[in-house]
This record gives C-alpha cells, structure tokens and sequence, in this order.
C-alpha cells in the first residue's frame, strides 16, 4: 500500500519536527521518517539560541554570512519559536523565557550554561550567586554528585533522599507515582532549608512532569528548579516526546524506527523512498522532501578518513580541509573545524551543486552551522525546520 | 629514611619481575616508580606474548628467548595469559620464499608450526581477508602487562618488599665514589623520600639514559617509537600477524573485549613527548584492513603510542634492531638493564638478579620459572567473571564495574589517581572509553573525601584532554560520532570550562 503526501520528511530530531509542525499547520499531508529516537533526547531540554551577548537575536546578524540563520532573518526565527511554544505547551509542560533574553541554567557540574526557553521546570534556574542555594540529591544516584555543584557557591547546603533506585529514568519514574510524590514532599517540608532557592536534578517525572513539578513546588512552597542530567536525561525525553505527541495529535503520519533502504528518483525529481521495516517494505511517496539527518553524531553525515559524504541522498558535503584540519588540538578549545561540515544550500534551503529540485534540507546537516561554537543547537534547529517548511511548501 | 638490600628504579615489567624475584629468592628490596605501575613501554604494547615467529627470520636469538619464555608464562600465569593462538597470513603479492625461510627458522628454534589452508584459516577466524594463500599457525597468545605487573608485585609485597609508586626518584646518592642510595618525591605530597641500599638497578626503560644520567653514566639506548589503535570490540580471537618481513601495521592481537593494532616505528628522542600521528593510524588501519576487511568499518576507540628502549647499533633502522636484552654493570653499585621485550621480562629479571648475587655472596636460584604467580585467583574487581557476580550499583556500563568496587579499591590504595581506578578495575577502558563513568568514578571519590571538588574537576579536565588526544588522530567514521556525542555532553550539558 503507497501513500502519497505533500511533504515527506526524513529525520526525526528538532528540525524534521518543527518543519512537520509547520507544514501541518498549513494543511498539508505530512510524512515524517526517524530511524531511532534522536540525539535531542540526550539534550538538557533547553533551547539554546546564540550564546554570545544579552540579546541572543541580535547576535545573529554578526554571524558570518553563510550561517543558516542568516538564511532565515530575524522575523523568521522569532516565528519560529512562536510556534515551538505554542506546539510544546499542548503537553502540559510549557516553555519561558524571553527570546531577546539569554539566561543561566545551572549545569551538573555547577557550571552556569547560556541558554534562552527553558521548560518550566527550570524556570527558577537563573539564580543570583549570593543567594542561598540548597541541592537535594539521591541516595546513589549514579549521575548526579552535589559536591560538583555546593563547592562553587560559598552560600549552598544540601540533602539526600533514598528513592530506592539509582538512575536517572527509575527515580523520574516513581515520582510518577502519587505515594512516593507525597512521601518526597512530606521529606521535603521536614527538612530545615535556609532562605533560598532549592535544586534537584532533573528526575520530576517523565511525561508529567509539569504536574509533577507544580505539585512539589506548591507542596514545599519554595522555589524550585531542576539540574538537567548526563543522558539519558529527562527533559531532553520530555520535549522531543512533547512534540512528537503533539505532531501525531494533528495528523503528521510518524514512521519510526526505520532507515531509508532506497530512494526513487525520475528526472530531477525525488519520487520515493523505502523503509527499511521487518518482514515487508514500506514505499513512502512524497511531492517533495525535507532533509533534516543531522550531523555525524545523528548519522546524516559520515566521515571516512579523507572524505564526507550525506548518507541518505548521497548530496555533495562540503569538507572543511583534510583530517589534520578538523580538530583542534585542545578539546575545550570551542569550534573545531569540522563542525563546518555539511550540506550548503540556497536561500530557498535547497542543496547547492545538485540537479534535484524537490528537496529542502535543514537543521545541523547544514554547512557553517557550527552548533557547538555559537551554542545555537535547539535555536538553529527550530529556524531552519520552520523555515525549510515554508519554502518546501512553496515547492508544492 | 629506608634501608634494604636493593633498590629497583621503575614499575614496567621488567621491574616489577625483579622485585619478584628478589623476594623469591629473600633479598629485601624497594621499587620505586614515578607514576603506576606499566605506565612506560609495558602498558603501551600490543599485549602479545610472542611465540618468536614475528623475529625467527631476522632475529633468530630473540625468537629462542621468546617461545621459551612464552611456554614458562602460560604456564606460571593462566589468569593474565589467554592462549589465543596466533596465525601468520600469506596475502597475495606476498613473498614465498619468506614463508619458507619462516617455516624453517620455526623449525630449528623449536617454535611448533601448522600450515592452514585458506579454508581451514578461514574457520578459525572467519573476518580473515578470503584472498588469503594460506597461514601458519603458531602458539601466539596475548597477555594483560598492567595485571601481569600486579600479580609479580603481590610475590615481593607478600615477603616485605616495599613498593612505592608516584615516587620520582630526583636523586641517585653517591659516596666515596659509589651509588648509596636514591631521593625520590612523592608526587601528591612533594615530600623526598631517602632510600638507602646495596645495589641500585635501573630498570626505566625508555627512561634509562636520564636515570644514569643522575649518576653522572649514560646507557647506550635508541629510542623507538611504535603506535598502535584499539577497535571497540574484538574481529579476531587469534593474533593475527602478517607473513612477511616486519613492517608497520601488520599484527592485531584480541585483548579483553577489544583488538589492539599496530605498530609504528619511529626514532624518537625524548620518551615524554610522543604523540600519535593521523598518517600513522592510516598506515595502521590501511594495513589492519588488508589482513582483516571489517577493520575499515569498525569503530575505533582508542590510539596510543609506547616508546621501545632499543639496545643501540649505529646506522640501523628501528625494525632491524635486536629485540635482545643487555645489562650494565655501571661499577658503582648502579646496574642498568636495556632492551628486550614484554615477552621476556621474566628472564631478563632473572639474569638481572643472577648477575647482582655476588654483591650479597649468595648463590640462590632463580625459582620464577617455576612458581605459578602469586594472586591470581584473589585479584577481586578486575577480572569479567567477579565483575558478574554483582550487576547492581554499576557506573561503568561498558565493563561492569560496580560503585562498591570503585570504593573499595579507592580506599584500598588511597589514591588520587583516576588512571590507577581504571587500571585496577577496567573502569572506562571499554567502548564509551571513560566518557561517562569518569565523571561518576570521580563523584564518587569526592564523596569519599578521597578528592575535594576542585581536584576532580582538573583530573576531569585532564582525563578529557587525555582521551581527546588519544581519539584525534582516528577520528572519521563512528569514532567521529562518538566523540561529537561526548563533547555535546561534557562542553554543551554540563558547559565544562576550559583551564583559567
């Protein structure tokens, strides 16, 4: 059986999201193709736009000019983010912030890291140093040390609570759970915290965490923020589990967990691809496609030791150099040069240097995105999906 | 101030086998090492035993020595030897005429060989490239050196012998023109440390020049560096050499859950300066792929390089020299031991101590030959089959090692020293090569009290560097992956600092 849609979109990370929430939003027929859940699940949950500076949209015109987000302009990207919270409110855990505004979020390692829309869960994250800072930890918990955290801060103290199990998943688990919610609350008031804010790591629950944490902080009567933890960390799963509940809500047909097997051209033109599925082939049909695989990490690109190449539609990769020139020497030295790798594309977000003419590509394949050098990850994702969904639906 | 009979400078095998036989044979002793235990030329090997073959044809001397020590060691240390096997293959464009000179090389030495057809090779080790024109089988095995080193030091501690590692001896102390004895700094403390003795034995390796130096000698050694790369698990359980004359890249040995390929070799001129090259790890890889195809597509998790202390001979390349041993007898009371190999560490211990037991004017014979090495069956938390015994409490996912062994063994030894965990637990020495467990090794110590906050930030920062280093030349491929996984974890999750 072949289905045929408007847009067919491969990879199911921020990006490939967000341009199948545009695209349904315009009433199109959407198909979305992720071979596995993606690399944004291991993400803070966070949504980092541009680091440098207080106001993270006016740093995007001194990028250089062949970044993505110069492509999408301003306007653009503020739309963009609109409708990022207008879709990840629907779950019941909305974002704040303020897009002209780059806040803290403290790390698990006591680090204070740039970000802009955090989940509400983080939303007292950005606190004055000199304020007291109390940090409830997990008796074992094998991701989360708060000795990290209390030793940089000279105004901190912190508490342990046995939950009985020691990872990250199992305790955002139980809290699930309503006896085990009220016997952490009832621990929490009997504890003696001085004046201040409270921290945990992030493991208030999974898909309710919104309840979850609105219960504990109404309970306690404090205010509370979460620590988002080394992978497999919580509100990474939660938002690309948001989304992906609100784009199945409106109609975006999900085929997950199976790679590209092959793919149909005639002419120019894009035709098909098939799925790699257990036991039968799944033929998807598109008028057009979206290209949003991510970097090497995601599996859209792939190194060999001299050369790169895009692995779905075999689309030329540009390649910063030769393999001596793609790191730095220094690891905390920021924006290795292979970060510049990927696929460069016109304003229209489509592949420069090849004949197909029904194809947008967007997210971290791109060219010059540079995620980890600006620190624009989630941001950049959500722009360019948006972005290649407007002017993909342009091509049908 | 430490009084004892003699004094071994430098914790790699060569060391560790004559503080064992010292205390085999009841002579007091102190080995002092400047930082853990196989931390030169005897961790950063292959991990081959060798049966010879790979010397028969050019070095027939060190091939004797080699199966001989070879057929002693499986026998004397089962838990730190696995009798893999070995093959040479015959690729085609290989020469014949070499086959032949190693079949009889083989013969007279007494190295017990087989001739596999293509098919029968392929059965044992079915990733062999299937152009191949035949292989030898040999008595190959591998060996762990970092457990092989423990278990000689648990004969010499059991009898008194005292061992002190992160000590770097800063000074050789001569009186009335003889070596008396030696200062050496603690590293965590800084504190110098006088230790007195009879005899004082350089056994440091790539390291041996500098220590004479302290003499005011010197020590005729040429250094070579070889590289090697670590796959994230095993395409082969036997060794697999190339047959034909040495060249770079042309063994592979299975070790633990990994294969180590290599090697390089290069002059080098000073041992604390080496790193790995790219060009190197495409020889490597080029070569590893030609006698196993699935190299090209394995995931590579490691390159590290060892520097080998060769005996000098001017105006020879580093492949064409002896891989015998020397010992040198400074007339001071100062004795070096140059050269040799992994495989041959016990019987270059053995003529070490033979050749000092006229100072004591003792006549005891060697016993390491015969006595299996101490500890094998109570060396808790390393080997796989006491890591499965408690699946609970685990931070490193990747070999199983526990919280609780973590504590343990941090309390047993007291250290600092993420490296010295990972050595005596195989914590991060798997896939993720540390990249999770390290944070959680080093929490854990915090809370411990072993750390403060601060110190393991900067061991965090340094072992990351440390594995950074150790990954960039290799990185294409799902190497490259990995590596973007972790530094989206440690520089965008966690937002780590560089150094102020």
């Amino acid at each position: 059986m072949n289905a045929i849609y408007d847009v067919v979109i491969i990879g199911g990370g921020m990006s490939g999201l967000m341009a199948a929430a545009a695209l349904v939003q315009k009433g199109r027929k959407v198909a979305l193709i992720s071979k596995g859940d993606p690399v944004c699940c291991f993400s803070t949950g966070c949504i980092d736009l541009l680091a440098d500076g207080d106001d993270p949209l006016q740093g995007i015109g001194s990028l250089p000019d062949n970044h993505p987000y110069r492509l999408v302009g301003e306007d653009a990207v503020v739309r963009s983010l609109e409708l990022f919270r207008e879709i990840i409110s629907e779950g019941g855990l909305p974002y704040v912030g303020d897009v002209h505004v780059n806040r803290g979020v403290l790390t698990s390692l006591g680090r204070c890291k740039t970000t802009c829309l955090v989940p509400e869960t983080m939303k007292f994250s950005d606190f004055d140093s000199d304020e007291y800072i109390h940090v409830i930890s997990f008796y074992k918990m094998k991701d989360f040390y708060p000795q990290y955290i209390t030793s940089r801060y000279t105004n901190a103290g912190h508490s342990v609570f046995d939950p009985g199990v020691i990872t990250t998943a199992g305790i955002a688990e139980k809290f699930e759970n309503k006896p085990f919610l009220e016997s952490f609350i009832s621990w929490m008031k009997g504890l003696d915290i001085p004046e201040g804010r409270i921290a945990l790591p992030a493991v208030l629950g999974r898909s309710r965490a919104g309840d979850v944490y609105r219960e504990v902080s109404a309970g306690c009567g404090r205010k509370i923020f979460e620590i988002p933890t080394l992978p497999p960390s919580m509100p990474g799963l939660r938002l690309f589990g948001g989304l992906k509940k609100a784009l199945l809500r409106r109609g975006v047909n999900l085929y997950w967990g199976k790679g590209i097997y092959s793919v149909e051209k005639l002419g120019n033109r894009i035709e098909a691809v098939t799925l790699d599925s257990a036991g039968r082939t799944t033929r998807v049909e598109g008028r057009a496609f979206i290209l949003a695989t991510g970097s090497f990490v995601s599996g859209g690109l792939q190194a060999s030791m001299d050369s790169v190449t895009e692995t779905v539609f075999d689309l030329p990769a540009y390649l910063p150099g030769g393999r001596e020139s793609w790191f730095n020497d220094d690891f905390f030295a920021p924006g290795h040069e292979i970060e510049k790798a990927g696929i460069r594309v016109d304003a229209s977000f489509r592949p420069v240097d090849t004949e197909i003419e029904n194809l947008c590509v967007c997210g971290s394949i791109l060219a010059f995105s540079e995620v980890m050098k600006y620190r624009c990850g989630h941001g950049m994702a959500i722009a360019t999906g948006v972005a290649a969904a407007e002017a993909c639906g342009r091509l049908v | 101030m430490i009084r004892t009979d003699v004094i071994i400078i430098g914790g790699g095998s060569t060391g560790c086998g004559i503080a064992r036989d010292l205390a085999l044979r009841g002579i007091p002793h102190c080995l002092i090492e400047k930082g853990d235990f196989a931390a030169g030329a005897t961790g950063a090997c292959h991990g081959l035993l060798h049966s010879g073959g790979r010397y028969v044809v050019n070095d027939p001397e060190a091939a004797a020595e080699c199966i001989a020590e070879n057929m002693i060691l499986r026998r004397i240390g089962r838990k730190c030897v696995e009798q893999t096997g070995g093959l040479f293959v015959r690729l085609p464009g290989d020469s014949k005429r070499f086959r032949d000179l190693f079949l009889k090389g083989c013969e007279e030495i007494g190295i017990v060989t087989e001739e596999l057809s293509p098919s029968r090779a392929l059965d044992l080790v079915p990733k062999l490239n299937p152009s191949l024109e035949e292989a030898i089988r040999v008595p190959d095995c591998s060996i762990d050196p970092f457990r092989l080193c423990m278990l000689n030091i648990i004969s010499s501690q059991k009898r008194g012998g005292q061992i002190l590692t992160h000590h770097r001896v800063i000074e050789i102390i001569r009186e009335h023109g003889r070596c008396v004895g030696v200062k050496a700094r603690e590293e965590a403390t800084s504190e110098v440390k006088e230790i007195r003795g009879k005899v004082i034995i350089n056994a440091t390796g790539a390291w041996g020049d500098q220590v004479a130096h302290l003499a005011g000698g010197s020590v005729p050694i040429t250094l070579s560096k070889g590289s090697l790369v670590v796959t994230n698990h095993r395409i082969t359980n036997m060794v697999i050499n190339r047959l034909r004359p040495s060249a770079d890249g042309d063994i592979v040995v299975p070790n633990e859950a990994v294969c180590l390929a290599g090697t390089t070799s290069i002059a080098v001129t000073d041992p604390d300066r080496i790193g790995v090259d790219p060009a190197e790890v495409d020889i490597i890889a080029t070569q590893a792929q030609e006698m196993l195809p699935d190299f090209g597509t394995t995931r590579l998790i490691r390159t590290y390089a060892g520097v080998r202390p060769l005996l000098k001979a001017d105006g020879e390349d580093g492949r064409a020299i002896s891989r015998g041993f020397r010992i040198i007898d400074h007339q001071d009371g100062l004795f070096s031991i140059l050269g040799g190999k992994l495989t041959t560490y016990r019987l270059m211990a053995e003529k070490m101590t033979d050749s000092i037991m006229g100072v004591f004017g003792l006549k005891t014979k060697c016993k390491t030959a015969e006595h299996p090495l101490e500890g094998q069956e109570e060396l808790r938390g390393y080997p796989l089959s006491s890591r499965l015994k408690s699946l609970e409490g685990i931070v490193c996912e990747c070999e199983l090692v526990t919280a609780d062994v973590v504590e343990r063994v941090a309390g047993q030894i007291g250290t600092r020293h993420i490296g010295d965990i990972q050595h005596r637990t195989r914590l991060g020495m798997g896939p993720c090569q540390g990249g999770f467990c390290t944070y959680r090794a080093l929490g854990i110590m915090q809370e411990m009290g072993k750390m403060t906050p601060d110190e393991s930030m900067r061991v965090l920062r340094e072992f990351l560097q440390r594995r950074f280093k150790g990954i960039k030349p290799a990185l294409w491929g799902d190497q490259l992956r990995e590596e973007q996984l972790i530094e989206y974890i440690y520089l965008g999750i966690l937002n780590m600092e560089q150094e102020q």
